[in-house]
């Protein structure tokens, strides 16, 4: 640390609007390569755009805001992030922002030290948002972050130092990531929204850095980003120059050091070179095609840690990702929000809360006796705040939520914590798992024996989920161009195909035990009527047993979604 | 002592030799088609399905009028005995009205009226206990008093073909709430306080049938079981092996429903009625 850094700054409110409105800034700029880390190459709500909706939740409320007091501003960034939170790594995010609100409450300004401690906090609460948590993710990544920095905290480093030892805590456990997740180590990938927490942290930090060393923020890098040196490590031939395969990567320890010597001893030895840091320490990112000289003119000038060399070659042909931004070719749900409440009467005691997309879906739903369908789902996650104004519509003081989507699972959790009203929620992982749950509901039951019910009966029923590849990937063993037809079942990627229906029977095939007896379609509204007849005719000629439904569902992106059981 | 006699309706449905054994007087509710008028239970159930079928207008139902009671009631008072009248539940038919209005018109103490709060084979095994009662000996009183406790240990579950006829007939009851359904849905119908009421909502009539078969008790002692079914006899055939499979040793009935509860619930229904004493 310099010595500008170790003298007590106090933070205002403006300091950590600033921080939180940079951090956001930061992360819009890492948004995509976050997206493209999804390991399922499915359209879906895409880790990268949902933990930038809920930062942006936050930073669009500070905007308005002109207060000097910390504990507000950092009030103000908790609820608001924690209502436009979406997905479950932003809700986690939003957990971030609480912790750190509950670290400077009822205070007007705080010493860099109380303010390490507040983000302190705030790791524990992000890492404390989940029930269930799964090793490989985000949570991971928030409890060693949690681990590392505690330390920092108890003997006073200060909000840099703290941010930086978060930071690296954090890096650490998201390179882990593959290793604990096996899907994530097939795709080839770490976890992403564990990068994205890692994103939003470096974010701050340089925020922080900037107050702390009075240095404007413009043109100023703290360290290569993880993520610019992911996406050229991994997103293949685009970034990859054959001249310079070997992607060179270390630390420098010193003490003087100059980002600007360091910069210009290496610029002729190759490209893509990110040379950043502090005088104590700076990182070096090159693609090089001699790394050995590369390392020779880094020790001149200090000691070299964390030295990683990679033959980008050998990346390309294991992990050649197509960049596709998939969040923005997503048409908007068609769905508007109906709140098609049929005949309330003075026995509706508990109201149900359903998330699905397609206005055929949503039909479904309400004639199945769902008292508000919010639009979204595949597309688009629906906000924590979405969720609490459905859940308030209602005038029932019970109400089920059913997620139909393990990416909303979270955010209903939180809504339900928001709501005063006694919240169940049945934890329906697809459309088909939601319509049989909603058939499980007896309004003469109790809101605990409903949720029982609801989710013994949603995990009798198989998903099928037919659909299209948003890039390349190698899933199950089964090789997946961009825009190749994929069918899912249960969320595992069983079949791929050119045509859509005859991808669709190979699945049905692939999932058929000669039990079911009922195959429910829900064809989407890229699909025309003639085409889904052709579908049912093909497989009622093959499966004269099954007995065949076919609804219009509505739903984008998903050609046919279908329950067997 | 005076003889106690058991009276209850055509829904009950029961066989012949079942109303000789135990002399149980039946009293008709009616059929009225456009062209003709039938007495419950007169008629062949297939040819009056054939004959639903083809009719342009649902027919309609009516309860027994107190004169045809009467007819009933009166030779048995006026032979000095009692009588336990039980019937098809006051929640879907008035025929415990016209029953009451009769005992009423006979300035009598000696008859008793059971609302059975069910019907089909419900009512039937309910008739049957008490018939066994009153040979036994038992009361006027304690036959009512053995009824009443039944009553709570009967269930009667069935899944109509479809909702259709429950609708047109205005006896749908709780399972309105399932018309507009845009899935298809095999309904699992109940009685409940001597209403229709949906017990679940099942995609498939196997599946249907097991949930039902889910309901019977754990074990098959004193466990008397009806299936009820209407124009479907091979589905019948099916649930009678998923209860065989459960209960094994458990002696199954097969019954039909009366042309009335017929009008009503329609072809294709599939139920099940049992009574654990």
């Amino acid at each position: 640390m310099n010595e500008k850094q170790e003298d007590i700054f106090t933070l205002h409110g403006e300091d950590l609007r600033h921080m939180i409105l940079s951090a956001c800034e930061y992360f819009e700029h890492h948004k995509e390569s976050i997206n493209d880390l999804n390991v399922f190459p499915v359209p879906d709500g895409d880790t990268g755009t949902n933990m930038s909706l809920t930062l942006k939740a936050a930073a669009d409320a500070l905007l308005s805001v002109n207060s000097s007091s910390i504990g507000e501003v950092a009030g103000i960034a908790a609820r608001s992030s924690l209502m436009g939170a979406r997905g479950n790594s932003g809700v986690i995010l939003s957990q971030l922002f609480r912790g750190i609100a509950r670290g400077l409450a009822g205070k007007d300004k705080a010493t860099l030290y109380e303010f390490g401690r507040a983000f302190q906090y705030g790791i524990v609460y992000a890492y404390n948002a989940v029930s269930k948590p799964i090793e490989g993710t985000i949570l991971t990544v928030a409890r060693e972050i949690a681990r590392g920095s505690r330390e920092a905290v108890q003997s006073s480093l200060n909000i840099v130092g703290l941010l930086q030892i978060a930071l690296e805590s954090g890096k650490k456990a998201l390179d882990r990531t593959p290793d604990l997740l096996p899907a994530l180590k097939e795709a080839g990938v770490v976890d992403a929204g564990g990068l994205g927490l890692v994103v939003f942290i470096e974010g701050c930090l340089q925020s922080m850095m900037e107050k702390t060393s009075g240095k404007e923020a413009t043109g100023y890098k703290l360290t290569p980003s993880l993520v610019e040196t992911r996406k050229k490590t991994q997103n293949g031939p685009e970034e990859f120059d054959e001249r310079y395969p070997y992607c060179t990567e270390l630390l420098i320890q010193g003490s003087g050091l100059s980002v600007e010597k360091i910069r210009s001893e290496l610029e002729r030895w190759g490209d893509s070179l990110l040379v950043a840091g502090e005088d104590e320490i700076v990182k070096v990112h090159i693609h090089t095609a001699e790394p050995g000289r590369i390392l020779q003119i880094c020790m001149q000038s200090g000691s070299l840690h964390d030295i990683k060399i990679d033959n980008m070659a050998d990346q390309y042909k294991s992990t050649h990702w197509a960049k596709f931004p998939a969040w923005k070719n997503l048409p908007e749900s068609k769905t508007p929000e109906n709140n098609v409440g049929a005949d309330v009467n003075d026995l509706v005691k508990i109201g149900i809360v359903t998330i699905s997309s397609g206005d055929g879906l949503a039909n479904i739903f309400t004639a199945l006796g769902a008292d508000k369908v919010i639009a979204g789902g595949q597309s688009m996650n629906p906000s924590i705040e979405e969720i609490v104004r459905a859940i308030e519509s209602l005038s029932s003081e019970m109400v089920i939520v059913l997620p139909n989507n393990n990416n909303i699972r979270f955010a209903a959790e939180q809504a339900a914590k928001l709501v005063e009203k006694e919240v169940a929620i049945v934890d329906t992982n697809s459309i088909p798992q939601g319509l049989a749950a909603m058939l499980a509901f007896d309004r003469t039951a109790s809101l605990a024996q409903n949720q029982s019910r609801m989710l013994e009966r949603a995990q009798q029923v198989k998903t099928g989920e037919v659909t299209f590849a948003v890039r390349e990937a190698r899933i199950n063993d089964i090789q997946i161009k961009k825009n190749d037809i994929i069918g899912l079942a249960d969320g595992n990627l069983l079949v791929r195909g050119e045509v859509v229906n005859r991808t669709t029977v190979a699945l049905l095939q692939a999932m058929l035990t000669g039990e079911e007896e009922i195959l429910t379609i829900f064809y989407g509204s890229e699909v025309s009527s003639s085409q889904v007849e052709e579908l049912v005719k093909e497989i009622t000629a093959k499966y004269p047993s099954l007995e065949v439904e076919f609804h219009y569902g509505g739903q984008p992106l998903y050609y046919y979604l279908f329950s067997l059981e | 002592m005076a003889v106690v006699r058991i009276v209850t309706d055509s829904t009950a449905f029961l066989p012949r030799e079942k109303m000789e054994a135990y002399n149980i007087k039946v009293v008709p509710l009616y059929v009225h088609f456009p062209d003709e008028i039938i007495l419950d239970g007169s008629i062949d159930n297939k040819v009056f399905f054939e004959k639903m079928k083809k009719t342009s207008k649902l027919p309609f139902t009516s309860q027994p009028s107190p004169g045809d009671f009467l007819k009933v009631y009166e030779p048995i008072i006026n032979n000095g005995d009692e009588i336990v009248s039980i019937h098809i539940s006051s929640g879907i038919s008035g025929t415990v009205e016209s029953a009451a209005t009769a005992a009423r018109m006979l300035q009598t103490d000696r008859i008793s009226i059971v609302d059975s709060t069910v019907t089909s084979g419900g009512l039937a095994l309910l008739t049957i206990a008490a018939a066994e009662a009153a040979e036994e000996g038992k009361a006027r009183d304690e036959i009512v008093d053995l009824l009443e406790q039944l009553k709570k240990k009967m269930k009667v579950l069935f899944v109509p073909a479809t909702l259709e006829y429950l609708k047109k007939g205005g006896r749908i009851g709780g399972a309105q709430a399932l018309l507009g359904t845009i899935l298809q849905i095999k309904p699992v119908l109940m009685f409940k306080d001597g209403k229709i009421e949906v017990f679940d909502k099942i995609r498939t009539m196997k599946k249907a049938m097991r949930r039902m078969v889910d309901e019977l008790p754990e074990k098959g002692q004193n466990l008397r079981i009806t299936i009820l079914q209407a124009e479907a006899v091979e589905t019948a055939g099916i649930l009678k092996e998923l209860i065989e499979e459960r209960l094994p040793g458990t002696a199954v009935e097969i019954m039909g429903i009366s042309p009335v509860i017929g009008t009503h619930v329609g072809p294709g229904v599939i139920g099940l009625a049992f009574l654990q004493k």
